[in-house]
């Protein structure tokens, strides 16, 4: 049987050493950690800068498809008045506010009186509340809106918006949430309004 | 070159089990970034404020140049809908059901869209069930095919097989069946191959509204597809909602849970006015359905 020649075995181990070198930082990028470097900040549990955290990133809101015929500035006006009804709802909700708080008694500005009763009965998911006691500070790191319009006699008459929101938490509830899902919405008497939702949330 | 293997599967072996010390973590120090992502789920709608919507659904038997609002009604549905619960319920009535038509004395309940349009035919409903819709649409039947085919064809399930020798030669099969707009129609139409004849036919409505509601559910959370149905029903139907209120309607629609919706025709007995062949309907047992419904659109028995 033939003794393998020195200079292969060293090029096998070249090989293995190599590829133990590329793997052992990726792995260490892998690797959970109590201190993330994209975690925000701890901060005290007194400290008001969470509020001002929360505006750090700007919602991008975009039209999927407008079905039926709606002019351009109208389709401007859609995009900036459901993205506003969505930031407030974020704000109010996850975003906004002093952490930590346990109580989210006007989560759901922008939503028909009908919706918002639905929606005090999923708090759980459409608000912070029950993390909300063990976070000190909320930081965005997504904002997301897309929308579907339907239009008829050049009015917008109803919207689907598709939305993705991601946040960091600090403090004894330390994560990533991300809350995604749709929100429907009409105008009744000229402003939007949500009258109804599928929303899932989820967190690591 | 076989000890060199062995030398390099035992390096790989010590690389395996490096990374796996690496990225294994102990569970007493990484306690939170380590968590599995648990996703919940939550959904709603409120339409109106009132948990109950109420749509009559109106086949309108118009021929090209008729108005569809101002011919029978042979296809007759009243569907509840509650938004709060998730669930849902279809009262069939057979076309030829004798009654009270406001305005206009007794006549098939079918003519009353003829003699006095859409609220006439909500104003008959509410003599027989006891419930006044909220919402009337009125469609006629080449509409009606565009509108199945544009959400791309329905399943129903189909309890035994039927045919019609002008609008179903070959018939259709017993069990689950995949219809397109034509054949959504016939299975909704045909009525003399059906041994229970106008109850049959009513009842086989209802599994092809089960349809449509499957397949706008399945597809709902798909962007647009709720746009595009609205569309197309403001395109195809006469109805006194507004895009506003169909969008609403859509959505509460795609949220109906399967598992909770209940149907029920209205029973009768087959007899005759003058020449007329008519049905008289069991008034009783409608108006039960109707006060069994009417708070929560859910049937207890039929």
């Amino acid at each position: 049987m033939p003794r393998p020649s020195a200079g292969r075995v060293h090029r096998a181990r070249r090989l293995v050493g190599l590829a133990l070198v590329l793997l052992v930082p990726l792995t260490s990028a892998c690797q959970p950690t109590a201190e993330p470097s994209a975690a925000p900040e701890r901060l005290s549990r007194s400290d008001a800068r969470a509020t001002l955290a929360s505006h750090s990133v700007p919602t991008k809101v975009g039209i999927h498809r407008v079905h039926g015929r709606l002019p351009v500035a109208r389709r401007k006006a859609v995009r900036k008045d459901v993205g506003r009804v969505v930031d407030r709802w974020w704000e109010a909700a996850y975003l906004g506010g002093t952490y930590p708080r346990s109580s989210f008694p006007a989560a759901f500005p922008g939503f028909t009186a009908a919706a918002e009763q639905r929606a005090r009965a999923d708090k759980a998911l459409l608000t912070n509340q029950t993390a909300g006691p063990r976070i000190d500070s909320v930081t965005p790191r997504k904002r997301s809106v897309t929308l579907d319009v339907l239009a008829s006699g050049r009015q917008a008459r109803a919207v689907t918006a598709q939305f993705v929101l991601r946040f960091d938490t600090s403090g004894p509830r330390t994560g990533t949430t991300t809350v995604r899902g749709r929100l429907f919405l009409t105008r009744p008497r000229g402003a939007w309004r949500v009258f109804g939702y599928d929303v899932a949330k989820g967190a690591r | 070159m076989g000890r060199t293997m062995k030398l390099v599967r035992t390096i790989a072996l010590l690389a395996v089990l490096t990374v796996t010390a690496f990225v294994v973590p102990t569970s007493a120090v990484q306690p939170t970034d380590v968590s599995l992502v648990k996703i919940r789920h939550a959904d709603g709608v409120a339409v109106g404020g009132q948990d109950v919507i109420w749509i009559l659904a109106v086949g309108s038997d118009a021929r090209p140049g008729q108005v569809m609002t101002r011919s029978r009604g042979d296809a007759l549905q009243l569907v509840g809908i509650n938004t709060r619960t998730g669930s849902a319920t279809a009262i069939g009535v057979p076309r030829d059901s004798w009654v009270a038509i406001p305005g206009h004395g007794r006549e098939k309940i079918n003519s009353a869209l003829y003699f006095a349009g859409p609220r006439g035919m909500a104003g008959a409903m509410r003599n027989l069930v006891g419930i006044e819709p909220d919402y009337v649409l009125v469609t006629r039947f080449p509409f009606f095919e565009d509108m199945v085919d544009d959400i791309g064809g329905i399943t129903v399930a189909n309890p035994r097989p039927f045919q019609d020798p002008y609008l179903k030669k070959e018939g259709f099969k017993k069990g689950r069946i995949h219809l397109d707009g034509y054949n959504a129609m016939a299975f909704s139409r045909i009525r003399k191959g059906l041994a229970g004849g106008d109850f049959d036919r009513s009842a086989n409505q209802q599994r092809t509204l089960r349809g449509i509601h499957a397949r706008i559910r399945s597809q709902a959370d798909r962007p647009g597809f709720i746009e595009r149905g609205v569309m197309t029903v403001m395109a195809h139907t006469d109805t006194n909602a507004s895009p506003g209120e169909l969008f609403e309607i859509a959505q509460a629609v795609a949220q109906v849970d399967p598992r909770r919706i209940t149907t029920c025709v209205v029973r009768g007995r087959v007899g005759f006015v003058g020449l007329a062949s008519v049905v008289f309907p069991d008034v009783a047992q409608a108006r039960r359905l109707g006060r069994e419904a009417r708070p929560d659109a859910a049937l207890r028995g039929c």
